[in-house]
């Protein structure tokens, strides 16, 4: 229960006061009538006693009664309330307008109450409920039960102006005693048989002669005794006199509420002239008219609302109902009522000055203390002494027989009586009613001891009398009274009032009684902080018969429940709620809203969805039926945004709903675009595209891939891409990147770098991709779609001062223009696509694209999206729809589904995570992925690709083509390409133009890439190496390394400068360029991405440069596997003396590893060329009998060539630089490797060797940098150098084939080359670089890994220090008959392999630890020195002659020398021994 | 049999709420809101020290003219309400601790599922299926 502003006390005493009826002559009423009010309101501000009276009680002791009230009333005898205890319309509509008229103040002070994690802002008064209570209190009727409200005097009132007065007083008393007693009227009661008959003469100081009524008075008080009368002078000044004087109103507060204008006009349709006839009803009171108008009000009240459970929401059937509802009060509350002036603002007391109040005043205290309270002090005497002389007598002797002969049952008669309570009447003058009556005088002027003890005897009384409902009253004043017995002797019994109530409402079935009872018990026990009693006695007070009580009842307990030590605020929530609803069907809409929007904090947030969004669709509705469209469109929002647990149909209702409550809220006020809480757009997923959409193909062209919307984000591949344009921009500016280099990015997502401003160009479209979701279980159209944007114009091209800018930064915005749809939306500036239809299925989450076209330089900023939201046309809407059109504002509710408004684009920036001000706090960075520069016009460039296959064979070389447009109006220079795979294609060599390549590729079939020479007839496929001499730098191609010193073609690794004609490209220009494409090694799938940069030929601009992407997935199937191996050869050639060093032989092996059975039908071999700087291929050692060397698949063939190395006069300074390139054709066509698509391969092989792999890098880089090893300082580095150089080979081998492919029953011939590096003497080099698992599975090494120690040479690699040759005839004829010892001369040679001075050891004594050695051998020996000494100077070759002595005919093997050789100054290292030459056979012969 | 069973987390949102007469969805959900003030009258009511001894099941929470409300408050105060329908008169209060028992155990291997996020709402299989067996057989 609410605070009030009165004390329970005071309460109690307001509620029963003396009531004194006035009758009034017609005069004295027209006295009255000048201050518009009548006699009983005249006293009524004044009627409540300021000073103390005192009384004698029976006992003789004084009394105190302080702030004493009466209660001054005409006498109607008409029954206002019919006793069957219903209140009747007038009655319950006066309540009504009360509580109607008595609302909340705006933004009034609300209490917070804090209850567990709740904070609830409720208003802790309730004065709504208090004027209920007051107003029903004092229209109590009386009853016959009690006699409280039974009228204790009366007022006889007549004028001075009256010809008689003293007649007229005659009359009045002969009136009222015949009301009382005549038994005509039933319903003025009274409670004493001689009523207190009080003359008042009243005088009208401004009409009436004054001496006159003083001589009136005078007679009066003759007559009647001084106390028994007096003379009221009023009026003391004239109503236009008084007009400009202020005087206090004190009737305006008592002539309430309901003689007021009504306050809210839109409230109440009509508001009726009805309210003053409730008070005033006269003897001759109005009851037709108000009968009539009640009946009316009662047909307002019931609205669309009433009938419905007040936990139900709408049933989906009927929701178009439900709407309609919705519109027909819309359409009722349009027209303001007109009834403003009915009751237009009265001011009472016109002629009434403050003396004439303090007369009033005074006149009633005389009333009260001379006339009333001796009046009820003599009859509490007198009814005292009867009680007391009857109680001996009647009631003991009573009871006592009652007690023998009932034997304490109830009699029949009484059970009878139980069920027809009504029954049971006590004569007026019965014994009982005696005490009663005693009690009630006894109560009223607060003497609550004797009240108490005499509601307990009658209480006892009427019990054993089974009068129940006597019994109920007794009990319920007992209970009164002894809450307010001072000093409180005994505790208040809670458990009367419960029987008391219980009683009345059961038995005696009166309501308004009970109702009465339960008012003033709660109230109680209110005060004894029992708020869950009281909250249970006032919810079993709530029933169907009055929905007004009901809520008001609700709210009460709603309160209790808050107030309580432990607030139960659940509770508290749904009692407020079954309020609001019990108030909606009472029709005070006001009061529902408070209720349930005060309901709503307890739900709000919670999770009980079901729950908060029918408190939300309520409030909507009560807003939208208040003409708060404001509240309404927010409360309905809630409903849509929110999860929705709701069914589709209930779903599709709020919607339908909110877009017609939203239509007229915009309808209403010309605002801007209102913020639309449907579909929800997830902005942190707004990515945003610069630039064309793509063309991905375009006939038999096929575009670069570039980037689209429709890629996914990758971070790695991000990576790789701002890699290589750092790479190609390095190259572009000479090997700096700028400090300022940012990475271009063409679309923005969450995950990219949005925090600088993002650059544009003007007339290239941004693409702005919204992710929308349907949270909805209905389908959402969108229409009319399009981006809100702002502009500022800023112009790039002028130098830009400060002032400058500052000047003509008006922003534009096209925010006017796209409230109205289908407007042209300042497109000269930007043009704004519009999508004119989104369709949005259930709980769909869809993309929308949209386009924006800046034809201007400056700032733009994207605010969000504005478009027209509806649902979509489902059965339940075109009735809605059909229903409407027929109406006649059919156009209106047609659109009405429709509504227009916009949402906003918010992007959060990522969170800094940075300081540790941003770590300990939340703080986000910016996202300026929606806030792009508009820039001046930027080349364009697109990049078409012709013939580009898709799957390739390994080291398949293949043709296509590429084409490059400038698709803008400024010139591109500066075009340049990076890629990850650069050895993957090639442009050709600028400075070698072949022009035998065809230009276009329509010339182009069949015919091979290569650039071929038919070899000359005759000669034998293999046997002369074609020799070129090429340098590296011709081919543009240069290993990273070599960048600096090369020219124009190098950039850093991987990236190539497209030679375009001018190398500019003109606008509108394109040109078109091979490109030879060679297959990976490795086979599987490639993805190969390239970077094409170019630049504006206008330098200055904003915008550096601009890169295109493109990605490439290429398929390598197996083809070929070369393996070669290089050795020494032994065998000394015949040629000169010098090339004896040099010459080498390369086997090769090559294996058809092809898998596909069904494509390639047969490999070729068609020439192996070598490239080196020191060696050469010189010829084929054995070259096929068929000329060709095929191989089908799974097949293997065996090449071997002979290598020399270059001429010693080409190993001139210049010409080291110089590649060897040698071709070996083993077909009938000799393709130049020197040239274009073969070298240019070649030079880019081993990129990705230096770019993937560093650790393979350094021994590439140690391997260049061997030359400089020689010579150059000492110890174990020398060593080592010196032995590696001694096994180093360096000679690449190309092996170029030909492959014969069966495609759709063609055949085709497919070429291609494969490179295999050899190093190393006698270790097998492989086309295929093994698999490179150890770099993928690298363990992870927490500490540095320790530099490779200097580790000496190998054992292996010092055995090949020394290559030793035996030189003896191959047969030799002895005669042994002859001579026993054949002597055969051996000459051995020892060259020197290394470039340093070595020691070796020659030992030709015989192995002895072998025994196996020993039989083979042991048949010849060397003769001589067994035992040589020598040194050898670089390469120096020195012949020792050995004499080998056999015994026996027969073949032997001469290679048994052991040759040990150190290098020279290494003294403490000990010889290694020689590799052994292969064996040396020698067959010695017997010539006899 | 039980006409409406809830599940409510520690912080007094529903984890899980089923009711048969599906019609009435909204008021089985203001009524096992409302109840939620009783249980948590009730375990204030035992006081801290005797915390750890309290019995789980609360009771009937409060008697409506229609239903009867039942609590249980597990240890780590999640609260089960069951509401049954106040004429079926064969409804023991021994019958109502073994389906709070039987509620307990199901939800708890929900809680076991490593799968299950704590504070979603259950959406387990399982526990649906035990729940409905608790049910009146909705005619």
């Amino acid at each position: 229960m609410a605070q009030c502003v009165q004390s329970v006390q005071e309460f109690i005493q307001d509620s029963f006061v003396p009531m004194v009826a006035v009758l009034c002559s017609e005069d004295a009423e027209k006295v009255t009538r000048k201050n518009n009010l009548n006699f009983s309101e005249l006293l009524r501000p004044f009627c409540r006693l300021t000073s103390e009276g005192h009384m004698r009680d029976p006992s003789n002791q004084l009394q105190v009664v302080k702030n004493l009230r009466i209660s001054v009333n005409n006498v109607v005898t008409r029954p206002s309330v019919p006793s069957s205890g219903v209140p009747g319309h007038a009655h319950r509509r006066l309540l009504s307008e009360v509580v109607l008229t008595c609302q909340p103040a705006e933004g009034g002070v609300a209490n917070v109450i804090t209850a567990g994690d709740y904070d609830l802002n409720i208003s802790a008064t309730t004065p709504w409920f208090e004027a209920y209570r007051e107003s029903f209190l004092q229209s109590m009727p009386a009853s016959d039960h009690e006699f409280l409200n039974h009228y204790l005097a009366c007022l006889l009132v007549v004028s001075s102006s009256e010809a008689v007065p003293v007649e007229k007083f005659l009359k009045l008393s002969q009136e009222q005693h015949r009301i009382q007693h005549s038994g005509e009227y039933t319903n003025p009661k009274w409670f004493i048989p001689n009523t207190l008959k009080y003359y008042v003469l009243l005088h009208d100081m401004s009409q009436g002669d004054e001496q006159r009524a003083d001589s009136v008075y005078e007679d009066m008080k003759q007559r009647y005794g001084a106390q028994g009368c007096y003379l009221l002078k009023v009026n003391s000044r004239t109503a236009a006199a008084g007009a400009d004087e202020q005087i206090p109103d004190p009737w305006s507060q008592y002539l309430h509420k309901s003689s007021l204008q009504s306050q809210d006009q839109y409230e109440d349709p009509a508001p009726v002239v009805v309210n003053n006839t409730a008070v005033e009803n006269n003897v001759g009171g109005t009851s037709e008219v108000d009968g009539h108008d009640s009946e009316e009000k009662d047909g307002v009240l019931v609205n669309s609302l009433d009938n419905t459970h007040p936990l139900q929401l709408d049933t989906p059937s009927d929701t178009p109902g439900s709407l309609d509802a919705l519109r027909a009060v819309a359409v009722e509350t349009k027209p303001p009522p007109l009834t403003t002036g009915v009751a237009a603002a009265t001011s009472h007391g016109a002629c009434l000055t403050l003396n004439d109040h303090d007369r009033i005043r005074l006149f009633i205290q005389e009333f009260t203390f001379r006339g009333l309270l001796p009046h009820i002090e003599k009859n509490i005497r007198q009814l005292n002494d009867q009680l007391v002389s009857r109680k001996g007598l009647s009631r003991s002797l009573f009871s006592a027989t009652k007690k023998w002969f009932g034997g304490g049952k109830v009699p029949e008669k009484s059970i009878a009586e139980l069920k027809n309570t009504s029954g049971l009447l006590y004569p007026p003058e019965a014994p009982e009613l005696q005490i009663r009556k005693m009690a009630d005088l006894c109560f009223l002027v607060q003497l609550y001891d004797l009240a108490y003890s005499c509601y307990h005897t009658a209480k006892k009384d009427f019990l054993s009398d089974q009068a129940m409902l006597y019994a109920a009253g007794a009990l319920e004043m007992a209970a009164v009274s002894a809450f307010l017995q001072v000093g409180a002797p005994r505790p208040y019994p809670a458990h009367y009032m419960d029987t008391a109530i219980q009683t009345y409402r059961d038995v005696s079935k009166n309501m308004v009684l009970a109702e009465r009872c339960a008012l003033l018990s709660a109230e109680v026990l209110k005060s004894q902080a029992k708020y869950s009693d009281a909250a249970t006695l006032l919810i079993k007070m709530t029933s169907e018969d009055s929905d007004l009580r009901s809520a008001l009842l609700l709210e009460q307990a709603a309160h209790c429940f808050i107030n309580m030590r432990n607030p139960m605020v659940r509770k508290f929530a749904f009692h407020m709620i079954l309020a609001g609803h019990r108030f909606s069907k009472a029709g005070q809409k006001r009061h529902a809203l408070r209720c349930y929007c005060q309901a709503m904090q307890v739900y709000k947030g919670k999770g009980w969805s079901l729950a908060e969004d029918h408190i939300n669709f309520t409030i909507g509705r009560q807003s939208f039926t208040l003409r708060q469209p404001e509240n309404a469109v927010t409360a309905f929002r809630h409903i849509l945004t929110n999860d929705s647990q709701q069914t589709s149909t209930q779903q599709g209702a709020f919607l339908r709903e909110y877009l017609y409550v939203y239509k007229n809220v915009t309808g209403a006020c010309e605002v801007a675009l209102p913020q639309l809480p449907l579909p929800c757009i997830n902005s942190s997923a707004t990515r945003v595209y610069f630039g064309h959409e793509r063309r991905l193909a375009e006939g038999e062209k096929q575009a670069a891939t570039h980037v689209s919307l429709d890629q996914e984000f990758d971070r790695d591949l991000a990576a790789m891409w701002q890699d290589l344009e750092e790479q190609v921009v390095a190259a572009a500016k000479r090997g700096v990147v700028p400090a300022t280099f940012q990475s271009t990015q063409c679309c923005l997502n969450s995950q990219t770098d949005n925090l600088r401003f993002p650059l544009a160009v003007v007339e290239e479209p941004i693409i702005v991709e919204v992710v929308f979701r349907n949270p909805l279980k209905v389908p959402l159209v969108l229409s009319d779609l399009s981006l809100l944007w702002k502009f500022t114009l800023k112009d790039f091209n002028r130098p830009q001062t400060q002032e400058d800018s500052v000047g003509d930064a008006v922003p534009i915005s096209n925010e006017k223009e796209a409230s109205v749809p289908r407007t042209s939306q300042k497109d000269d500036v930007i043009a704004t696509e519009v999508i004119s239809e989104f369709y949005l299925s259930p709980e769909e989450t869809k993309l929308a694209r949209l386009k924006l076209l800046p034809h201007q330089t400056g700032q733009l900023n994207i605010l969000g999206l504005v478009y027209n939201l509806a649902s979509t046309s489902s059965t339940g809407d075109t009735t809605i729809n059909s229903t409407a059109a027929s109406q006649t504002e059919g156009p209106s509710a047609a659109e009405g589904t429709s509504v227009r408004g916009r949402q906003d684009l918010e992007i959060q920036g990522p969170r800094l995570n940075q300081t540790k001000e941003e770590k300990t706090s939340v703080s986000h960075g910016p996202d300026r992925r929606l806030d792009p520069t508009i820039t001046p016009p930027m080349p364009l460039l697109e990049v078409f690709f012709l013939q580009f296959p898709t799957a390739l064979l390994c080291g398949e070389i293949r043709k296509a083509y590429v084409e490059f447009c400038n698709m803008s109006r400024v010139t591109l220079c500066g075009l340049r390409v990076a890629s990850t795979h650069p050895d993957f294609f090639t442009f050709g060599s600028s400075s070698l133009a072949t022009p035998l390549t065809p230009l276009s590729p329509t010339s182009f079939e069949n015919c091979s890439a290569y650039k071929t020479l038919a070899t000359p007839p005759g000669a034998t496929p293999g046997s002369v190496a074609a020799v070129t001499l090429v340098s590296e730098g011709d081919f543009g191609s240069g290993t990273g390394l070599r960048g600096g010193v090369s020219g124009a073609g190098t950039g850093g690794k991987g990236i190539t400068e497209i030679p375009l004609g001018e190398g500019t490209l003109k606008p509108g220009e394109s040109t078109q360029l091979p490109m030879w494409l060679r297959g990976p090694d490795q086979e599987g799938v490639h993805e190969i991405h390239f970077l094409f940069y170019y630049e504006s030929a206008e330098k200055g601009g904003k915008i550096s440069h601009r890169v295109l992407r493109h990605t490439v997935f290429i398929c390598a199937s197996r083809s070929l596997s070369v393996r070669a191996t290089a050795c020494r050869s032994n065998t000394l050639p015949e040629e000169e003396e010098e090339e004896r060093n040099g010459s080498m032989l390369v086997f090769v092996d090559v294996e058809n590893i092809n898998s596909s059975e069904a494509g390639v039908r047969e490999f070729h071999i068609a020439q192996v060329s070598s490239s080196s700087k020191q060696w050469r291929l010189h010829k084929c050692i054995n070259p096929a009998e068929d000329k060709d060397c095929k191989l089908t698949s799974r097949e293997r063939g065996k090449l071997c060539f002979r290598a020399t190395r270059c001429k010693p006069l080409q190993v001139t300074l210049k010409a080291a630089e110089k590649y060897t390139f040698a071709d070996l054709s083993l077909g009938n066509e000799l393709i130049i490797t020197s040239t274009t698509p073969c070298a240019d391969f070649f030079f880019r092989r081993c990129q990705p060797l230096e770019s993937l792999r560093p650790p393979v890098a350094m021994e590439t880089q140690g391997r260049h940098s061997r030359s400089q090893g020689v010579g150059h300082g000492g110890g174990d580095k020398d060593i080592a150098g010196v032995v590696r150089k001694c096994n180093e080979v360096d000679l690449d081998i190309i092996i170029l084939w030909k492959a014969f492919v069966v495609e759709d029953n063609k055949q085709v011939i497919l070429e291609g080359q494969l490179h295999v590096a050899l190093q190393t003497i006698d270790k097998e080099a492989c086309s295929l670089t093994p698999k490179e698992e150890a770099q993928e599975m690298v363990l992870l090494k927490f500490k540095p890994e320790l530099p490779p120690p200097m580790t000496r040479p190998s054992m292996e690699q010092l055995s090949h220090l020394i290559k030793t040759n035996l030189q003896y005839p191959e047969s030799y004829s002895h005669p042994f008959n002859q001579k026993s010892l054949c002597m055969v001369p051996v000459t051995l040679t020892l060259s020197n392999c290394s470039l340093a001075q070595v020691d070796v050891i020659i030992d030709l004594r015989h192995k002895t630890t072998s025994p196996e050695s020993l039989e083979v051998h042991g048949s010849f020996t060397w003769l001589g020195q067994t035992q040589f000494k020598m040194q050898l100077g670089a390469q120096e070759v020195m012949r020792v002659q050995l004499r080998a002595c056999f015994l026996h005919a027969g073949v032997y093997n001469l290679g048994t020398p052991r040759v040990f050789a150190k290098l020279a100054d290494q003294g403490a290292m000990c010889e290694t021994s020689q590799q052994t030459a292969t064996p040396a056979l020698i067959i010695i012969i017997n010539s006899t | 049999m039980a006409v409406c069973i809830a599940v409510i987390a520690k912080e007094n949102y529903p984890l899980y709420i089923r009711s048969v007469p599906v019609q009435n969805e909204l008021k089985f959900h203001y009524t096992v809101h409302t109840s939620l003030d009783v249980v948590e009258e009730k375990i204030s009511a035992v006081g801290k020290a005797m915390a750890d001894q309290r019995e789980l099941y609360l009771g009937l929470l409060y008697p409506t003219e229609d239903y009867k409300v039942y609590g249980y408050v597990t240890n780590s105060k999640v609260k089960f309400v069951i509401v049954a329908d106040s004429s079926n008169t064969s409804l023991r209060d021994n019958e109502i601790r073994s389906m709070f028992r039987k509620l307990h155990n199901s939800f708890t291997d929900v809680m076991c599922n490593p799968f299950y996020n704590p504070g979603d709402t259950i959406q387990s299989k399982a526990f649906d299926s035990m729940v409905s067996a608790m049910m009146v057989q909705a005619s």
